[in-house]
């Protein structure tokens, strides 16, 4: 039985006009598309240095030679391509409200289409309370297929274990690159810590966040009997303004410390709600947050 | 405020049960609700302790509270909730409509129309305002309140007698209609309504000083316009002059009913000649007086003409009969005619003639005198034997009497009025023989000495020879005897002219009541009351009438119509005008659809702010991550 596309053709379209960013310098193939700090076998004059025995004669300024009688060697930029892994919570949390989790492949999807435009190789991994089979794409936007349809395949399952996974995570993919973490992070052991690991070694963080309108601002009043979609915990409260507006005001600070992992160690970071358009979150929070461009 | 539909008790009890199961089940829908989310900690605030579930209470009041007033209100309409109370059942209306002599002037600036033609326009505008199911009595006010119809349902038939409505001949006697529509409306059973006046509200100077109207609860006044300015004959009299025989004194009494002075001329004319013309100069608001001399004995008609003619042409001419003026034919058989002759002489009308005894015939076209003599044949109609002979006298003669004493006239007989029991010498009198005590009028010591039967009277002694003839008792004696021979011709005969209505005629403090009449010229017997020295009665309509009191006969020529004094202000409470839409006359015929309208509304908008919870909290969730993601991006 097919499954719906997750994206139209003309959202995707809209697309190909962006390209994934990081800021770090990474070690990589040549043949991306973000400049690197290291000097290679790249299109743009980076630096000069002076000329050792063994260097690439090719390489000689020999104008400056000419001129100055000095064999003085031309550097150039290269621009690898780094590889970029997607982290995709496949929790029980995002399953609280279907539509978070929907929400939350859709726009997964729209960053490996970015990526896959640019030819970057690309590392779905669907993880909740470890890491699950992940999808390697790459090689251009006709990849794009089998990706979405793994997409459409993955089902909320599972309590969240962010320093399970990032163990894993890291154990895995020792190369450095971009780390992508689509997610509410919700963690009841919190997130923070295995977050701050993975940047810890040399990755670059882009946090997006995403939370249903109820998660930030719960619509209830009265008793209610609240049952956490992953643990089964239930919380028998009352809930009136003063409450919803306590809630709220916890869940900014939950999300102002997401942000401050991610921009504390040079990373981005985007809060989403499910509420907001997806071509909006693309073109315009992901894109204020540099985090595409 | 009312229910047709159902009771008070049973709308109370409705809605306390409605209300009951609404708060239960608005109780148990607040009730815990299991709830899936994403996680708990947010509900914990870190180092305070988790809430804790309270009892029961009512949350969303708002939504109770709409909820609520929306089942009222369809509850109201249900029952058919009615403003207005006691205004909203079925009430009696009275409309006194105006038809006194003032209405039907005209008004100036418009041709052939009248104050009585706005008044009909306004009693029917009214009429269109009130209710269907209110009954209404019209009611034609003028001195009389005169109902028109009976209570009516059919408008059809208050309409027409509203226009079959007319100005009549009186004054507006208000406080009697009033006090009448009152009645009516007390005494119809149902709810009283409204009592409508439509006129210009003018009513006499009697009434105005004394107004003392009842009190009405929903009184209202639709004024009419009517012209300001307007003069008129007030009345129009006419007396014997005193001075000079054969001739009328014409009094005219003109009026400006306006406010500002001008002359009018008046004039008389009798048999259609002119006979004269005065100006008179008058000051608003005040009486003129004219009098005109008319001499004639004949009987005719006087018909005195105001001019310039005015809106109000009715009172601007007048018409008096005034009668002939008749003489008694008196003859006298005597020697001695020159003892008689000053006392027939002195009143112009005894037309006396002075025979001798052989000249005497039976022929009498009047009155008789036979002095000292008896004819062969007697006379006929009436007869005064003085001093009969003993020879066949008209009455038995028992005895000749010399200076009799103790002459005495029998009191409270027509003859002896005026006359005092005195002792009156008398030189010779003849004592009548007679056996009925009513025949007597005069009597001595020794028995009756003038005595009176039908067409005769009989006088045993000479009044004008001797002392007696110069005594008062003779002239008073020998009026009394014209007038009963002639009572018509010795009348005082006052006739006027005035408006119809109440007329009071004055009389005389002495004045025997059972000798009043006030009669019309068809021989209709008016009723009449007699206070304060005057004979009061009321004519509805134009007449003349004759009021006879004793030896005063006044003729009342009512052809002008009965005019107004002042204008009549009414109370502030009164409504006024033709009642508007939103009047209390009007009833909310149909509220309960908009009840409805408004209960399915206020359930409606609870619904969409309180019952739609995924659709309208979502909605209000919308705006604040924009805004916490613009806050955060912007940090």
């Amino acid at each position: 039985m097919p499954t719906a596309p997750l994206l139209d053709r003309h959202f995707l379209e809209r697309l190909e006009r962006l390209a994934l960013r990081w800021q770090k310098s990474f070690p990589g193939l040549v043949g991306g598309h973000n400049r690197s700090r290291f000097a290679g076998g790249g299109q743009e004059f980076l630096d000069h240095r002076g000329y050792h025995q063994g260097d690439d004669l090719r390489a000689v300024n020999w104008r400056a030679y000419m001129r100055l009688d000095k064999m003085f060697l031309k550097l150039f930029q290269i621009e690898p391509r780094v590889p970029v892994r997607l982290l995709l919570d496949c929790s029980k949390s995002m399953a609280a409200n279907q539509e978070k989790f929907d929400y939350a492949r859709r726009l997964a999807a729209s960053l490996c289409y970015v990526g896959l435009v640019r030819h970057d190789t690309f590392e779905v991994i669907p993880f909740a309370d470890g890491i699950q089979e992940a999808n390697v794409c790459g090689g251009g936007r006709h990849r794009f297929t089998p990706l979405s349809n793994f997409l459409n395949t993955l089902r909320p399952t599972g309590d969240t274990d962010f320093l399970k996974v990032v163990r894993r995570f890291l154990n895995d993919y020792p190369q450095r690159g971009l780390v992508i973490v689509i997610s509410d992070f919700l963690d009841e052991a919190g997130c923070e810590k295995a977050l701050q690991y993975i940047a810890d070694y040399g990755n670059e963080l882009f946090l997006i966040q995403v939370w249903a309108p109820e998660d930030r601002t719960p619509p209830w009043t009265g008793e209610l009997d609240f049952v956490d979609a992953e643990t089964g915990a239930q919380l028998h409260i009352h809930v009136d303004s003063d409450a919803r507006r306590a809630y709220t005001q916890q869940f900014d600070q939950f999300a102002e410390g997401i942000k401050t992992v991610a921009l504390r160690n040079d990373g981005k970071y985007a809060g989403i709600p499910t509420d907001m358009p997806l071509e909006d979150a693309i073109f315009g929070t992901l894109i204020r947050a540099r985090g595409v461009a | 405020m009312e229910f047709l539909s159902l009771t008070l008790g049973q709308v109370l009890v409705t809605f306390g049960a409605v209300t009951a199961f609404s708060v239960a089940l608005y109780l148990l829908d607040r009730t815990r609700r299991r709830q899936v989310v994403a996680t708990l900690r947010f509900w914990v605030s870190p180092g305070q302790p988790a809430p804790v579930s309270r009892n029961r209470k009512i949350q969303q009041k708002t939504s109770l509270l709409l909820q609520l007033l929306g089942m009222l209100l369809l509850l109201l309409a249900i029952a058919e909730f009615q403003f207005g109370g006691s205004l909203n059942k079925r009430r009696d209306h009275v409309l006194i409509l105006d038809t006194s002599a003032w209405m039907g002037a005209s008004i100036p600036g418009r041709s052939n129309v009248t104050v009585m033609d706005l008044a009909r326009a306004n009693a029917i505008g009214w009429l269109r305002a009130v209710p269907p199911s209110d009954r209404v009595l019209v009611i034609r006010g003028d001195s009389l309140a005169t109902p028109a119809t009976a209570w009516e349902l059919d408008r059809k038939k208050s309409v027409r007698a509203i226009l079959e409505s007319s100005p009549g001949a009186t004054a507006l006697n208000l406080t009697q209609n009033l006090e009448f529509a009152r009645a009516m409306q007390r005494r119809s059973g149902a709810t009283a309504g409204e009592i409508v006046y439509s006129g210009p509200g003018r009513i006499s100077a009697r009434e105005a000083n004394n107004l003392n109207l009842p009190a009405i609860p929903a009184l209202r006044v639709i004024a009419t316009e009517e012209p300001t300015e307007h003069s008129g004959i007030r009345s129009v009299g006419a007396r014997r002059s005193e001075t000079a025989p054969g001739t009328w004194d014409i009094l005219v009494r003109a009026h400006n009913y306006g406010k500002t002075g001008k002359s009018v001329n008046v004039s008389i004319n009798f048999g259609k000649a002119p006979q004269g013309l005065h100006q008179l100069d008058l000051p608003p608001g005040k009486d003129q007086e004219t009098t005109f001399q008319l001499r004639t004995k004949a009987a005719g008609i006087v018909e005195v003409r105001l001019y310039p003619q005015d809106a109000f042409a009715l009172d601007n001419y007048a018409a008096l009969e005034i009668p002939e003026q008749r003489t008694l034919h008196v003859i006298v058989y005597s020697d001695n005619p020159e003892s008689i002759r000053p006392a027939l002489a002195s009143d112009p009308r005894v037309n006396a003639e002075f025979r001798t005894r052989a000249q005497y015939t039976s022929a009498n076209d009047g009155l008789v005198i036979l002095d000292r003599f008896r004819p062969e044949s007697s006379p006929q109609g009436h007869v005064v034997w003085l001093d009969p002979p003993n020879d066949k006298p008209p009455f038995p003669i028992r005895e000749r009497s010399e200076h009799p004493d103790g002459l005495r006239w029998i009191p409270d007989l027509p003859l002896t009025q005026g006359l005092r029991a005195r002792n009156t010498q008398i030189e010779a009198a003849s004592v009548f023989d007679s056996t009925t005590a009513s025949d007597r009028i005069a009597e001595t010591e020794k028995g009756p000495v003038m005595v009176a039967r039908g067409n005769i009277i009989a006088i045993g002694f000479n009044p004008f020879s001797g002392q007696m003839r110069y005594e008062l008792s003779t002239p008073i004696l020998v009026g009394n005897i014209l007038r009963w021979a002639a009572p018509e011709v010795f009348r005082d005969v006052d006739v006027a002219t005035q408006s119809t209505g109440s007329v009071a005629s004055p009389v005389p403090a002495t004045v025997d009541r059972n000798t009043v009449q006030v009669l019309t010229d068809n021989g209709t017997v008016l009723p009449f009351n007699i206070h304060d020295r005057s004979v009061q009665f009321f004519a509805g309509e134009p007449a003349r009438v004759r009021v006879i009191a004793a030896n005063l006969e006044r003729v009342f020529s009512l052809t002008l119509p009965e005019m107004w004094d002042s204008k009549w202000t009414p109370p502030t409470g009164a409504r006024k005008g033709i009642p508007a839409l939103t009047d209390s006359i009007r009833r909310s015929t149909i509220l309960w659809p908009w009840l409805t309208l408004a209960g399915l509304g206020l359930l409606l908008a609870e619904w969409i702010l309180y019952g739609s919870q995924s659709t309208s909290r979502l909605r209000v969730v919308k705006a604040i991550p924009h805004q916490a993601n613009q806050q955060q991006e912007a940090a």
